[in-house]
């Protein structure tokens, strides 16, 4: 019983083979390698709102290999959700009920994102919050979360941004309430523009954002996974 | 459903695709060919100054085209000396060239900002050039500059300065015509000695290899000498077939050049033998074709200037309008293709007139040679008719002043029959230098011009108008600058005239109904068409003379007037910025009608039938008709010139 409760709190292997194989591969894997080295996945949900019954309608993402975006290799599903969609939701996503009734449900979406994902390290904008409805999936359908290493491409633009304060002393220019959001730091950072809205186009967007600033911060000593977990791994617990 | 069986590969990068879709030459390739090449796309981020290829030594693996941000080429020599050779931006590629070739990176390629590229790998590149010939003719059109450039390199030793230049001949010239010299032949049985003799008693770098029967069998070349006999130790007497490429590569003598450069390059090789019905009659190599490069308009510019006999002039303005077709697909624009004809023709006349002027004896009184009309505006394309005329000093001596007229005389018809051999016909109207009516003193010219503007006649407009855009082509220009400086202090006083020449401006009308649809010419041969010379770009040149005439401009070029008067703030910038573009689509309109109906071997005019044309160009040629009508509205507020 206590068992699989650190189970399901990821604090102990988990019974099933693949959770429990990326469990023991996460606890093993060297830390201390510079993170070209690494394959990241890069992914983006929507959802039908942030409650806690909300559901997930689509996922997106990239491949990231060599820190470059492998844009052949890419995940887009759109997800029925148990629940009707509210209308809300429709309107920001540009997903209309019509375009969900005939997509697969999240029991069979899942096992084709665990194996697109596979040993890859998951990065995402804010990331906690994906993670949370993809835990609360995971455990529901497999009885444990996930435990592939994350990072937060928010929390790392926002220690960039301290690096440049330290830097520059300029805390004027930056000010301390800028705004963290995607289309925010792309304005910023005058990376390319998007006008897509859709979980794909986010996550292909945040890939932009990641290796911008992943390149950005290693001639600033961030270089290992080590240094990056430090920073990007810390994320609100919401549920 | 298809998106849950396998999610991955039916994605459609939409961010790559929309890219693609505006980028030259990949906006080519449809729509199955561009997801498929999306398909293979990295996409890679490279911050600020950091070099992604070093010369002689990356190993190019991907074509990189940057999506935003920018890198600099730039060459280092053997004692680390820079020179930076190119700047590349948004929707600009690198490392095709590499590819292309197989060699390591040929420059060093650094980021000048924070750039992000598209990757496509060599293998997923190459073979777009397999399928695709449009994007290998794009490729291999800015390899083949690349190639001009490095053999201008070589050339910079011997003579020249080296000029950025552009493949241009090799659209339009034959394979058949750039075979220099005679088929060299040698025997099967013969050595590689004596095939080694032969190619330096020749001085030839090939021979084909013939068997007893005379059929061609296969091709030696200089490099295989070097390669296969003198590098690997080869025995001398070793017979040349155990050397010889084959079978021998092969192009029909109709092909144009640039099929056998594009051949050369994929193939890597530097022979191609010549095919005319089944027979081998001669050989091209790389170098001819290079040489023929040389014939470009920098080329043709430092021909015609060198050139030291009029026959040879003569020639030579032949090949003036076959830069056009070659700039054209360069993608000129009509603008600068104008301004490169003029330059070519001006330099013709300067040859030509020097020519004669050494012939005859220098002249007793300083003179200038007038163009007139579109010549005088710079805005010749395809050659008109002749337009001069002749202005010469004053002389006390009225025996001075007989022979100086007599002079002129012999040297105007000499130059205008001279003219007519270089391909510009002779004025129907008369209007040329070899009329005495149009070849006078100074005096004589203020005074005619005089009596155009004070006691003008309403009859003589339109020809007398082609007057007024002259401009000096050769000898003394101060004669014509100073009859310039004369109109610009007297016209402005002169209402009469600018109001009969306002009204003369409105006389052609551009051809739009009233609900905006074209008025197309009823019946006779130009039937359903358009004149957009007569209705659309004459109306604007009006338009222009009279203002710069008006507020005394010098300048005789339509877009110079325009650009002086917005300067100046007689037209408001949005009224210029249309009638700039109205003019330069119009004129680019009429230059590839021109173009075609010239390739057809037919006499160009002016006539466009809409029928003919793209929905766009509908679209914006009714655009450009309405600017003309806003121009001549503005002429009728400004001479108070009601409806008619």
């Amino acid at each position: 019983m206590l068992r699989k409760l650190l189970g399901h709190l990821g604090l102990a292997p988990p019974a099933h083979p693949t959770f429990a194989e990326n469990w023991r591969y996460f606890k093993e894997l060297s830390l201390n390698k510079p993170l070209a080295d690494y394959e990241f996945i890069v992914f983006d949900t929507e959802l039908t709102g942030l409650e806690r019954h909300d559901e997930i309608v689509s996922i997106g993402a990239v491949r990231i290999r060599n820190l470059q975006i492998m844009v052949g290799d890419t995940f887009y599903v759109k997800v029925k959700p148990q629940k009707k969609l509210p209308k809300k939701t429709t309107l920001i996503h540009r997903i209309t009920p019509q375009e969900i009734e005939n997509a697969p449900p999240l029991s069979t979406v899942l096992p084709k994102f665990i194996a697109y994902c596979g040993k890859s390290l998951l990065v995402g904008h804010y990331i906690g919050l994906d993670i949370a409805y993809l835990n609360q999936a995971y455990r529901h359908h497999y009885g444990a979360p996930v435990s592939n290493f994350c990072l937060d491409t928010m929390r790392m633009a926002q220690t960039y941004t301290e690096m440049q304060w330290q830097l520059h002393l300029d805390h004027l220019q930056t000010e301390a309430s800028a705004s963290y959001s995607l289309a925010a730091l792309n304005t910023r950072y005058k990376l390319p523009e998007f006008t897509h809205h859709n979980a794909y186009e986010d996550a292909l967007q945040t890939a932009y954002l990641f290796i911008f600033l992943v390149k950005k911060m290693k001639p600033k000593g961030v270089i290992s996974l080590r240094d990056f977990l430090k920073i990007g791994q810390t994320w609100r617990i919401f549920f | 459903m298809m998106t849950s069986k396998n999610p991955v590969s039916n994605i459609a990068p939409e961010t790559v695709l929309d890219f693609l879709h505006h980028t030259l030459p990949f906006n080519e390739l449809d729509d199955q060919a561009l997801r498929e090449l999306a398909r293979h796309c990295i996409i890679d981020f490279i911050p600020k100054g950091v070099v992604i290829f070093r010369q002689g030594e990356t190993q190019i693996e991907h074509l990189y085209l940057i999506q935003k941000g920018g890198v600099k080429l730039y060459l280092e020599d053997d004692h680390g000396q820079i020179t930076l050779s190119d700047f590349r931006g948004e929707s600009e590629y690198f490392g095709a060239l590499p590819i292309m070739q197989n060699t390591r990176a040929n420059l060093n390629v650094a980021t000048v900002e924070d750039t992000f590229c598209f990757l496509f790998p060599k293998t997923a590149f190459l073979k777009l050039l397999e399928s695709s010939p449009k994007i290998s003719h794009y490729f291999l059109r800015s390899l083949s500059e690349k190639l001009v450039n490095t053999a201008y390199a070589e050339l910079r030793r011997h003579r020249i300065s080296p000029r950025s230049e552009s493949a241009l001949y090799l659209f339009s010239t034959q394979v058949g015509t750039a075979i220099k010299g005679q088929l060299q032949t040698i025997a099967a049985e013969a050595s590689v000695r004596q095939a080694a003799a032969k190619m330096s008693e020749k001085m030839v770098g090939s021979l084909l290899v013939t068997n007893p029967t005379g059929k061609i069998i296969g091709i030696v070349t200089d490099k295989d000498l070097r390669t296969k006999v003198v590098a690997a130790g080869l025995d001398y007497q070793t017979q040349i077939t155990t050397i010889m490429a084959s079978p021998v590569q092969t192009i029909p003598a109709h092909a144009v050049c640039f099929d056998a450069m594009l051949r050369m390059v994929r193939q890597r090789i530097h022979h191609l033998a010549v095919e005319k019905q089944g027979e081998i009659v001669g050989m091209v190599t790389s170098r001819d074709i290079m040489l023929l490069q040389g014939t470009s308009p920098f080329y043709l510019f430092r021909e015609i200037v060198a050139e030291r006999t009029l026959k040879g002039l003569h020639s030579l303005a032949h090949k003036v309008q076959r830069v056009v077709r070659s700039l054209i697909e360069e993608g000129a624009k009509a603008d600068n293709i104008t301004k490169m004809i003029t330059v070519l023709n001006d330099r013709i006349l300067e040859r030509l007139l020097t020519l004669l002027i050494e012939e005859l004896g220098p002249p007793p009184l300083p003179f200038c040679w007038l163009m007139l009309g579109s010549e005088g505006r710079s805005e010749q394309i395809f050659k008109a008719d002749q337009d001069n005329a002749l202005i010469y000093a004053e002389a006390e001596d009225q025996a001075k002043m007989t022979s100086a007229a007599k002079y002129f005389e012999n040297l105007s018809v000499k130059a205008v029959d001279n003219l007519v051999q270089c391909g510009y016909p002779l004025c129907r109207g008369e209007i040329m230098a070899s009329n005495p009516k149009w070849r006078k003193s100074t005096f004589e010219w203020q005074k005619t011009f005089d009596a155009w503007i004070s006691k003008p006649k309403p009859q003589d407009g339109p020809r007398s108008t082609i007057f007024f855009d002259f401009r000096p082509g050769y000898g003394d220009f101060s004669l014509a600058d100073q009859l310039r400086q004369h109109l610009i202090k007297s016209i402005p006083n002169h209402g009469l005239f600018l109001y009969l020449l306002a009204k003369n401006a409105l006389e052609a009308q551009p051809p739009l109904s009233f609900f905006r649809n074209f008025i197309v010419e009823k019946n006779g041969e130009h039937r359903n068409s358009l004149n957009i010379k007569a209705n659309g770009l004459l109306p604007i040149v009006d338009f222009a003379r009279l203002f710069a005439l008006k507020n005394g401009i010098r300048q005789s070029n339509t877009l110079s007037r325009l650009q002086v008067l917005h300067e100046r703030g007689q037209i408001k910038t949005e009224l210029y910025d249309e009638t700039v573009k109205a003019y330069e689509f119009l004129m680019q309109l009429r230059l590839v009608h021109q173009l075609h109906q010239t390739e057809e071997g037919r006499q160009p005019d002016n006539y466009i039938n809409p029928s003919n044309i793209s929905d766009l160009e509908k679209q914006t040629l009714k655009e450009s008709f309405a600017v003309v009508s806003r121009l001549q509205h503005q002429i009728k507020l400004e001479f108070r010139l009601s409806e008619h």
